[in-house]
């Protein structure tokens, strides 16, 4: 099967290419779902696109679009389903919801966004199985997921007792391929232990109350382990004290742990709280974006908040716990997890004349307009936890239209607009910097070669944008989407379900583990090691996972 | 048949309570099946297979093959005015093929054992819970509150899985309190090295609200709730109090007031977690009504309860349950590959889609036998915790489809 795309603005930063602002198109060549190099030999499919963008397929590296946290926001936020049911047309007829949409209407809406690669971010091992089931029925989109990990009682064991950092790496190696996981993500790391033990809050250098272990040990464990098993991708931390204000402090302190190491800090909006004013909250954006400027190490995503209703699901318990008073409507769901993890459920609804609300909703944009590389910055709301993302196309324009960004916030909290300096920002992001932050960088930072480029062997996943002044209806649509070679999207509407792969990582660890986990399993968890694993088979309804080796140092 | 070699196969998972034993030992001779070691009544009894010759598939009571009898049932979901998929005793792969199949012919979508997962639904959709997992329970948990019947008639194994000897972090003798009837012989063996206790109320609810008062710090006016005295319920409150980790389990299907025992419970519990550290853990899980109601979840947006029409769906915890559905129903394909489950009574038409021991009142319109997972074939089923799931593997070479393979059958033609 062969496909030519013709007459394109071919924006792929990743190659160096940027046709937008030269004006220049070309033709891009499709042969069995990959783009190879253009030949004059006859196409099945000619697609002319007249001067418009194209771009890889979207990378979203954080979005939670599976697994048991999601189907209890469900359960919980059934009139999240009611309000948006399914779409007129929508051929399958299965499925609805804004905030926490079925995996079909997941993979529907990210598709005519032009999104192709999802990574869900918080798979508890214990619902590794589940997760991957419901991923499997999410069309249109390659997904992948980072495994939790640091809060479970045999790694704060293995911690407690001093073992060698080789040890660590097996067990953490053995859970990854046991999960089909592709990183490590770590959640309020040993908070969510501690909360177990009735802790309310564990800061960076405080003592796990059964343990004695800190929430530094668990990081620069983890981020050694990740290191010399040789993941693409690294540590992705859901730091302590999320939504606290003061939590500045612990982001701050927190990069300085990584000393010069790779770590990936997650939806940084809710860390870069102050305690500044009469309010006792405050921006520590403009602190935080310097020492992020200033740690070439550190790639974050920002979790923006976006206003209206929605559902915010985390593995981190403890914080979640201390959310459920200011639940929206009010109503709430923890769970404490088979001595791996947590989860906690609790229906937020973000206003724009709320004061914390406004100020949320400032923070991240001043972390996208003040962190200046676009290579370390991703473009996420924490689906659903700062909003769906179906928002992306306003937020692209929030980001790049400075006269639009300031009209909305003339539109907020009067106290909130006095304590952000978002006005004064100037910076704008030009589509370029965008098509970094949305395909380039997150492919870069997850190790996918093959993905968020347009060069010789990539994986064809392509979106096609009609070049519009206004931003949002810009990123709104998509005039074409092609996954893996495949057309899906045709002005704006899916046209057709393709069946995506799962990506997991494969490191190569000591085996000798594997008797440790059995006898772990057997006598605490009560459940078999060989039936927590998860083989390959089950995986994408058969067609098993997509294999990303690591080439470590601890084998 | 004598010359059959016996094998045994050792940790089979099985699938059949919600309790998720994966630890069974079954011997195999042929094609029949047996269970050995540690075993629970239910599951030796459901496991246990006799070398006969399958039933075959069966259109108005006259044997059929099977692409026959997927036709005739295509032909009446096709002529259906209101079907109602019902049973839904399946696996994980059963349930996708007959969520397909539901967004294709339409229908309302509901499992035999949903009425305790409403009952509790009702407190968890109005409130939400706070709730803990089984191996957390088993090395957590000092203090479990036990509410209504003895459970463990229909989980054999339950407090073997609950409280074993040597937890992680329970300190001390760990205690259950029964509210409600009795521990049977079976609960008090299982809990051997445990603090048995037993608060005999035919009102448990009543229980449960003096429990939350009293946890909060007030004293409800009374002299005795449920039968209780005062003074020990608060005397069990100051022990919940001073406990690490108390749980609350229940079985809302057993009560008729199941929907308030879950409020009750989740209200105390809510209490409790302002000092120290509890969570509720919900019984339920047969027959894999658990990992079905999350497939709906996911594919749906709702859960069991479900109607599919016209490439939508809605959701009506009461007008769609099996009997308010069959009601407005004249076609019912039923599903129980895990057991001999019959249809309920009906007066129109049947596709049964069932294991082959069923016995049925009226000879269905269609009957495709089906294996069942864990024996006949390979599948996945949830726990009654809903996070972990587990893989069930075939014990013997399956003479039967699945229930996934005979939908694809009756939808693809």
């Amino acid at each position: 099967m062969r496909l030519r795309l013709t007459g394109g603005r071919v924006l792929d930063p990743a190659n160096g290419e940027n046709g937008v602002a030269t004006g220049s198109v070309r033709d891009i060549e499709i042969e069995d779902g990959r783009i190879v190099a253009p030949t004059d030999q006859r196409a099945d499919a000619e697609y002319d696109l007249g001067g418009d963008v194209v771009l890889a397929g979207g990378i979203d590296l954080h979005s939670h679009i599976a697994g048991g946290k999601m189907n209890l926001a469900r359960l919980l936020m059934q009139e999240d389903r009611r309000a948006f049911p399914e779409m007129p047309g929508n051929f399958c007829g299965c499925g609805g919801g804004r905030a926490v949409p079925t995996a079909h209407a997941t993979g529907c809406r990210y598709a005519e966004l032009g999104y192709t690669t999802v990574f869900e971010p918080a798979m508890v091992g214990a619902n590794a199985r589940g997760a991957h089931l419901e991923m499997a029925d999410i069309p249109n989109l390659d997904t992948g997921a980072y495994l939790v990990l640091g809060n479970d009682d045999f790694f704060q064991r293995l911690l407690a007792a001093g073992a060698h950092q080789e040890t660590i790496n097996a067990y953490v190696g053995w859970m990854i391929e046991a999960t089909q996981a592709f990183a490590i993500k770590i959640v309020n790391p040993g908070g969510i232990n501690a909360f177990k033990f009735n802790a309310r809050k564990l800061d960076l250098d405080e003592a796990n109350p059964h343990y004695g272990v800190s929430p530094r040990r668990v990081l620069t464990t983890l981020i050694r382990a990740v290191t010399e098993l040789g993941l693409p991708h690294p540590i992705h931390l859901h730091g302590c004290n999320l939504g606290v204000p003061g939590n500045d402090e612990t982001t701050l302190a927190t990069i300085a742990a990584a000393e010069g190491r790779r770590l990936h800090l997650t939806h940084l909006q809710f860390h870069s709280y102050g305690t500044e004013g009469d309010k006792r909250f405050s921006s520590s954006a403009a602190r935080i974006a310097e020492m992020v400027n200033g740690n070439p190490n550190i790639s974050v995503d920002v979790g923006q908040v976006m206003f209206g209703q929605t559902v915010t699901a985390s593995a981190d318990y403890m914080s979640q716990y201390r959310n459920r008073a200011i639940a929206s409507p009010n109503k709430s769901i923890g769970m404490d997890i088979e001595l791996d993890a947590a989860c906690g459920v609790v229906p937020f609804e973000y206003k724009d004349k709320s004061f914390v609300n406004a100020l949320q909703w400032a923070i991240g944009l001043e972390l996208f307009l003040l962190v200046e590389d676009p290579w370390r910055i991703f473009l996420t709301t924490d689906h659903p936890n700062g909003g769906p993302f179906t928002t992306y196309p306003h937020l692209i324009r929030l980001l790049m239209d400075r006269d639009f960004r300031n009209a909305q916030l003339a539109t907020l909290n009067k106290a909130a607009q006095a304590h952000t300096l978002l006005s004064q920002i100037t910076r704008e992001y030009s589509l370029e910097e965008i098509a970094i932050l949305t395909r380039a960088a997150p492919a870069r930072i997850l190790g996918l070669t093959d993905k968020g480029h347009l060069g010789v062997g990539a994986v064809a996943d392509i979106a096609v944008h009609t070049e519009d002044s206004d931003r949002e209806a810009m990123f709104s649509t998509t005039r074409f989407v092609f996954k893996n070679g495949r057309l899906i999207v045709k002005d704006g509407l899916v046209v057709e379900l393709a069946q995506g792969t799962t990506h997991v990582a494969r490191p190569e660890f000591d085996r000798a583990i594997d008797k440790d986990m059995q006898r772990w399993f057997d006598e605490s968890v009560g459940l078999k090691s060989k039936h927590f694993r998860v083989a390959d088979g089950e995986l994408r309804g058969g067609a098993g996972p997509t294999i990303l080796k690591c080439e470590g140092v601890a084998s | 048949m004598a010359d059959v070699a016996i094998e045994t196969i050792e940790d089979v998972v099985c699938g059949f309570c919600g309790l998720g034993c994966d630890d069974l030992r079954v011997e195999v001779e042929g094609r029949a099946l047996r269970a050995a070691g540690t075993i629970c009544p239910e599951a030796a009894r459901l496991i246990r297979r006799l070398d006969v010759a399958d039933r075959p598939a069966s259109v108005a009571g006259t044997a059929v093959d099977l692409d026959t009898a997927a036709e005739a049932a295509r032909h009446i979901l096709l002529g259906a005015r209101a079907t109602l998929i019902g049973g839904l005793g399946t696996d994980m792969a059963g349930a996708g093929a007959l969520t397909d199949l539901a967004i294709r012919f339409g229908g309302v979508l509901d499992h035999h054992a949903s009425d305790g997962l409403f009952r509790n639904y009702a407190s968890v959709q109005r409130t939400g819970w706070l709730a803990t997992t089984l191996a957390e329970v088993r090395n957590r948990c000092d203090l479990l509150l036990v509410i209504g019947e003895d459970p463990a008639g229909q989980w054999g194994r339950l407090f073997e899985r609950l409280f074993p000897e040597a937890p992680l972090f329970a300190e001390g003798r760990r205690r259950v309190v029964f509210i409600g009837g009795a521990p049977g012989e079976t609960a008090r063996r299982q809990l051997g090295h445990a603090d048995i206790s037993h608060l005999a109320t035919d009102d448990p609810v009543a229980v449960l609200e003096a429990l939350g008062a009293l946890s909060a710090g007030r004293t409800p006016p009374g002299e005795a709730f449920g039968g209780v005295p005062a003074t020990e319920l608060a005397a069990l409150a100051e022990a919940m109090g001073a406990a690490h980790y108390v749980v609350a389990t229940w079985n809302a299907a057993a009560h008729d007031d199941g929907d308030l025992v879950a409020e009750r419970a989740t209200a105390l519990v809510d209490r409790l977690n302002v000092t120290t550290r509890a969570g509720v853990f919900p019984l339920g899980g047969r027959d894999n009504i658990i990992g079905v109601n999350q497939l709906l979840l996911w594919r749906l947006g709702y859960p069991l309860r479900t109607a599919v029409r016209g490439q939508a769906s809605a959701h009506d915890g009461a007008l769609y349950a099996t009997e308010a559905a069959l009601g407005d129903a004249d076609v019912l394909l039923w599903v129980s590959a895990f057991r001999p489950e019959p249809p309920p009574s009906f007066a129109g038409k049947i596709i049964a889609l069932a294991h082959p021991e069923t016995i049925f009142d009226k000879e269905p319109d269609v009957l495709i036998p089906v294996g069942t997972p864990g024996i006949d074939h390979a599948g996945t089923v949830f726990r009654m915790d809903s996070i972990v799931s587990l893989p069930l593997g075939a014990l013997r070479v399956a003479t039967l489809p699945s229930v996934a393979e005979a939908v694809r059958c009756i939808a693809e033609g």
